[in-house]
């Protein structure tokens, strides 16, 4: 009966497309992470030209680009991009700003309550927040190369990205109120949160940058270089207004990190 | 097996264990040997519905990218149900596919089954056959549910019309499991479910 049950209708052919779909992903996942770092080494915007070599409109914009930033690192493509870019940035931003380290230490170290009382399970929480933690004690160290290395470890760097969704998602739940209005579709702010924020692999849109930035007080500058007419690549601060410390570079669907000259 | 995925589960279980629903005996973890890979859920059938009294068997295995994939969850223990294969016990839910997030811990998809088992979702089918009886003929879905509860799940509700119609495919010389299966699929249909079976 087996076999009759399962061809008449067990599973709508919708379902099993979708596993295919799934396994396809894994194995686009896996070619990309066999070949990108999670966080690159430095290089020089000209890199860039090669992936746009017949395209002047991306042309113009790297070369605007190339003016006012002196170099990039790049952020593998697995759907983490902006979170991942945005923790290296500003932890290497912190290793030279001794007193905003310490004040971003503290805000740190509170913000595991916090998120516990958002209704987050406790102990995972906990296990995230104390990895986290390893990871910013390790600014205060000062070691570039260490901290470089541990944002190429996948453990580690997948715990930052964790932590930072979940104080994304945190933020959209306490401000529910005003974050509503920019969520698509018919859906609340926790469900947004369930699916879009806490999920790995998703990825972020503005609302992201806008509620991560807001909650950790850190200006961010996105520069987006699209098929948009404008000659340069468009400038957004996120919280509007806010001296920028992060810099990043938006190509469609994608983060990487700029270093501003 | 990766550190991170042993650590988080060696924690999970912890968790598991001094949780208040494993008091009430609802839900539970073991392991399977010495690894963490490989595990054992159990769930207790929700109070009001056709898995009442029944203990549902789960086999879950840990991937090494865990908690940042989800567990691979299946039913061992056959169950009719609109949102679980009644032929693999596979599971259709948000939270095993791409809803999966890393705070979330095998007892939030023991408690979520639990949940899904209360209240299924028939227009997002892991079964269509079992998801078109729920909501065309939701009385046999629930005597049938139940049925199966009974008979796989230890419930407590023998269904004996049920049974002299099996008996009687079984006298035809079709195996139990399947007769009950083609009935099931049929509504308890006995000329339907033998024409099928003999085509």
């Amino acid at each position: 009966m087996d076999n009759n049950h399962e061809t008449t209708a067990t599973k709508p052919e919708g379902l099993e497309q979708d596993e295919l779909i799934i396994q396809q992903h894994r194995e686009i996942e896996k070619e990309i992470s066999d070949s990108i770092l999670l966080i690159g080494q430095k290089e020089e915007l000209t890199s860039l030209e090669t992936e746009y070599i017949n395209d002047p409109v991306y042309l113009t914009k790297i070369q605007d680009l190339n003016k006012k930033y002196k170099c990039m690192r790049r952020a593998r493509p697995d759907g983490n991009c902006f979170f991942r870019s945005f923790a290296f940035a500003y932890f290497e931003y912190l290793m030279d700003h001794n007193e905003e380290y310490k004040h971003f230490k503290e805000r740190a170290l509170k913000s595991k309550d916090e998120l516990i009382s958002c209704g987050f399970t406790q102990f995972t929480l906990e296990d995230f927040h104390d990895t986290f933690m390893e990871v910013v004690n390790l600014i205060g160290e000062g070691q570039h190369e260490k901290l470089y290395d541990t944002f190429n470890m996948q453990g580690y760097s997948d715990y930052v990205v964790v932590y930072l969704r979940l104080i994304t998602s945190g933020q959209l739940q306490k401000d529910a109120e005003f974050y509503k209005h920019f969520i698509e579709g018919d859906r609340t702010v926790v469900e947004f949160c369930h699916q879009e924020v806490e999920p790995m692999f998703k990825e972020s849109d503005h609302i992201h940058i806008i509620a991560l930035s807001t909650a950790l007080n850190v200006g961010v500058r996105v520069r987006y270089m699209d098929r948009g007419e404008s000659s340069e690549a468009i400038a957004h601060d996120f919280p509007e207004g806010s001296p920028v410390c992060v810099h990043l570079l938006y190509r469609p669907g994608h983060y990487d990190i700029l270093y501003s000259r | 097996m990766n550190n991170i995925a042993t650590q988080r589960i060696k924690r999970e279980f912890k968790e598991v264990i001094k949780s208040e629903e494993l008091a009430k005996c609802s839900i539970k973890v073991d392991l399977i040997g010495d690894s963490y890979t490989e595990l054992k859920g159990e769930i207790a059938g929700p109070p009001d519905t056709p898995y009442e009294g029944g203990t549902f068997f789960l086999e879950i295995k840990v991937p090494e990218t865990y908690p940042f994939n989800p567990p691979k969850v299946r039913f061992m223990t056959k169950i009719w149900h609109p949102n679980i294969s009644s032929v693999t016990g596979a599971i259709c839910l948000d939270i095993l596919k791409d809803q999966w997030a890393a705070a979330m811990t095998l007892r939030t998809v023991l408690l979520s089954l639990q949940a899904l088992m209360a209240a299924a979702e028939p227009d997002d089918p892991q079964d269509a056959v079992v998801a078109k009886q729920y909501k065309e003929y939701p009385e046999i879905f629930a005597k049938t549910a139940s049925h199966w509860t009974n008979v796989y799940a230890g419930g407590p509700n023998k269904n004996s019309e049920f049974d002299t119609k099996i008996q009687r495919l079984i006298d035809m010389g079709i195996e139990r499991d399947q007769a009950r299966g083609a009935l099931s699929t049929y509504n308890w249909d006995l000329e339907r479910a033998t024409e099928q079976l003999f085509s």
